[in-house]
């Protein structure tokens, strides 16, 4: 008996010292049958929610990661955009793909796979406007302030450009406003605009396809889960080879006049 | 003890302990029964068998097999532990592990050829600048003679990985068309001979071409490469280190085992045949005993060695490389800037962006971020104030003097370069182009240079602590090509040494 005793005691022993340095990787949405993919439902051209059903470049992308991730089926799940980290934390949702710029304090609290495309900040100005060619023309006339939102200031502030701005609710409100000249100008991440743009009608409005800044769209993951950026980032760089990147750009953004790359972006790292 | 309702575990242990606690009513039934005929004969089919089994030869010679067995599996699972050592290091140490700093050099080389692309268009035929344009073109030709040597590397390595193939196929096709986009910008450059500055609309407009061509397409190419063999280091050094761990737990437990087993057959040759020691048994245990001692340290030393070559080295490297990649296209964005008036603000956000990816600290503004990294590079050692790649070093190098002094040095370099940087958009915004272009090409270029050779120092230390644990690692295998069979023989013969003289004593 003793004899056995010493070999449990031993194995105990090895086992646990085993499992503390085995225990390092962790829990991975990879090979989930059904993904919970976090959405953004009121921008048009990304993330969209028409007749119940969720439309958009982003949501035909998080489909086209989650079927090489290794999933049957995809639901997708409103996020607002105050609550992406904690949903992401509470494994509610399986990742993120809705106009989510990855910044360095986003990752502290979670892990981006991607970009998987790199928008950028960009003006919309009535198609008849043809005297703006670059974010300096915008001196004198009326740009659009969104409530809560920044992209105004890299034009007034960072620019130092001289605009005038007409506060308004929402970027779709802007986008209408151009139209009877209450803004001369909408400025912000030009997939953004060239949804709204394809929703109001595209031949009104164009771009001034001056883009200044780099907003990289990375797809959310619970913090710690490497094995799943690592697959993603694959799964991107397969989208953009097999062409499939191309045709959704097209597909969702190409009567706007905006211009598309269609090359695979350069990740994060995971 | 080998009839069928008694079929002991391989391990050999069952019988080993029925053996010692026999005669005890709390064993189980099965495992611990007496060596009772009336009992074993009720389930047993082959009763014929029974009675050889407790003969006494018959018992050395169960025994004797168990032991042999036991060392049999100690040897297997030894070999197949050391093997994904052996395979760590390898995958770690030869393959992936030098392909990250293959690749990591092909994006430097890249971004550096549109650098000094843009450096000629910039000073055109001025002659005072700098290095000169001569240079400029040289460093563009042995760059480019760089990339095509590495881009060949790259298709050899991707071979196994059909998206990585296709990944260097188009880089390879995108590379042709760079390089005749580059040198028609330059043909038309010469041509124009123009004095320092924006050159005109026509080389602006090819180079545009270039420059995008460059930088949406081939370098995100290149850094994902890297990025994908940084993947394959990672998932090759977690199976790995899993592996090698459930392989020290089996090979101690099997150790123990055999241990018990040794021990089991010579308390019953002491008490049958009146002998205190078999001595070609009890070298046989020590032996055992030895070579179990020696292989979990081993693989403990293995799986930390393997640990420090990914956490302390590989890591680091990777890390750093991707910060000096980054940092040499921020020093291409600053020609870009002089370069291309219209683009001036595009390429001063790049930059901005890329300086917050080298080091992070808010503000949304180059004017807040000069002032950011003052404040946070001062501040360093005594707290670390900053993310992004340098913040991540900063964390990693806590307790290491040696690479936080080197960290030290690499932060000074980039502030000072950031503080030159400062200058030179100062200088451009006030319409003094020619010594904006001055101080490009003058001390913003040494500053960058200083920066960029703090950050070669750093990440030398780190390639250091890699290349040292490798080398440890497959060092400390050396010995077991030959070690651990010979030491599994051996210790096979003497079991056989050891209860041979008893059996015969039955002829």
């Amino acid at each position: 008996m003793r004899v056995r005793h010493a070999v449990i005691a031993a194995a105990l022993v090895l086992g646990v010292s085993g499992c503390g340095l085995a225990g390092a990787q962790t829990s991975t949405i990879v090979g989930k049958e059904t993904m919970i993919v976090g959405v953004k439902i009121d921008q048009p051209g990304l993330g969209a929610l028409k007749k119940g059903r969720n439309e958009g470049f982003d949501v035909d992308v998080a489909a086209y990661l989650a079927r090489k991730l290794g999933a049957k089926n995809v639901v997708y799940k409103e996020t607002k955009s105050a609550e992406r980290e904690e949903m992401l934390r509470q494994g509610k949702i399986d990742f993120i793909v809705a106009s989510y710029s990855i910044t360095a304090e986003r990752k502290v609290k979670v892990d981006f796979a991607g970009p998987y495309y790199v928008a950028h900040q960009d003006t919309l100005v009535r198609a008849s406007d043809t005297g703006i060619d670059d974010v300096r023309d915008l001196a004198g006339k009326k740009l659009c302030q969104v409530t809560g939102s920044n992209s105004w200031r890299r034009v007034k502030e960072e620019r130092k450009v001289n605009v005038s701005l007409v506060e308004m609710p929402s970027y779709r409100e802007c986008t209408a406003k151009l139209a009877d000249g209450s803004v001369d100008a909408v400025s912000t991440d030009d997939l953004i605009l060239a949804g709204l743009a394809g929703e109001t009608g595209t031949s009104s409005v164009r771009f001034v396809n001056a883009p200044f800044t780099d907003e990289r769209y990375g797809v959310g993951l619970k913090k710690g889960d490497v094995a799943a950026c690592e697959a993603i980032n694959r799964a991107i760089s397969e989208m953009y080879l097999d062409g499939t990147a191309k045709e959704l750009l097209g597909k969702w953004f190409g009567r706007t006049g905006l211009k598309l790359t269609v090359t695979v972006p350069q990740f994060e790292g995971c | 003890m080998t009839a069928p309702p008694l079929t002991p575990a391989p391990g050999g242990e069952p019988q080993a302990t029925a053996a010692i606690a026999h005669p005890q009513g709390n064993t189980t039934a099965v495992v611990g029964t007496p060596p009772d005929p009336m009992q074993s004969l009720a389930p047993a089919p082959r009763p014929a068998r029974a009675p050889r089994r407790r003969t006494v030869p018959g018992r050395i010679r169960t025994q004797a097999a168990v032991c042999l067995f036991a060392v049999a599996v100690m040897f297997g699972g030894t070999f197949w532990a050391i093997g994904n050592v052996r395979d760590g290091l390898s995958v770690i140490g030869e393959d992936a592990g030098p392909q990250v700093v293959a690749t990591a050099d092909m994006y430097f080389a890249l971004s550096d050829m549109d650098a000094q692309v843009a450096n000629v268009l910039l000073i055109g035929r001025e002659t005072g600048l700098g290095t000169g344009k001569d240079k400029a073109v040289q460093r563009y030709e042995q760059r480019r003679a760089e990339v095509g040597k590495a881009l060949l590397l790259a298709s050899d390595l991707a071979m196994g990985d059909p998206t990585e193939k296709r990944t260097v196929e188009a880089l390879l096709n995108g590379f042709g068309r760079y390089q005749q986009l580059a040198e028609r910008a330059m043909l038309l450059n010469q041509q124009a001979a123009h004095p320092a500055g924006p050159p005109p609309a026509q080389v602006i407009s090819v180079y545009r071409e270039a420059t995008d061509l460059m930088r949406l397409d081939l370098l995100p190419k290149a850094y994902n490469l890297t990025l994908e063999s940084g993947t394959i280091v990672r998932q090759t050094y977690e199976e790995e280190y899993l592996a090698i761990n459930i392989g020290r737990i089996v090979v101690g437990v099997v150790g123990l085992g055999t241990l018990a087993a040794l021990v089991v057959i010579q308390v019953f040759l002491a008490r049958r045949f009146r002998r205190v020691t078999n001595p070609a048994l009890l070298v046989a245990t020590v032996t055992v005993g030895v070579l179990t001692v020696a292989a979990v340290l081993l693989l403990g030393n293995g799986a930390e060695g393997l640990r420090k070559a990914k956490e302390e080295g590989f890591n680091s490297v990777l890390a750093m490389s991707r910060a000096r990649a980054i940092g040499n296209t921020m020093h291409g964005d600053q020609s870009r800037y002089l370069l291309d008036p219209e683009r001036a603000d595009t390429y001063e956000q790049v930059y901005l962006d890329n300086s917050q990816k080298v080091l992070f600290t808010p503000g949304g503004s180059l004017d807040k971020y000069y002032v950011g990294v003052d404040k946070v590079v001062a501040a360093y050692p005594g707290s670390i104030g900053f993310l992004g790649f340098h913040g991540d070093e900063a964390g990693s190098v806590m307790n290491r003097p040696d690479e936080k002094a080197a960290l030290v040095r690499v932060l000074k370099g980039y502030q000072r370069f950031q503080q030159a940087d400062r200058q030179m958009r100062l200088l451009a915004n006030a319409q003094k182009g020619a010594e904006a272009i001055g101080e490009r090409m003058g001390d913003l270029s040494r500053g960058f240079q200083a920066y960029d050779n703090a950050l070669v120092d750093l990440i030398k230390l780190h390639g250091g602590t890699f290349d040292e644990e490798i080398k440890k690692g497959d060092a400390s295998l050396g010995g077991w090509d030959w070690l651990l069979p010979g030491a599994a023989l051996a210790a096979a013969v003497l079991i056989l040494l050891g209860v041979r003289p008893r059996l015969s004593e039955y002829r």
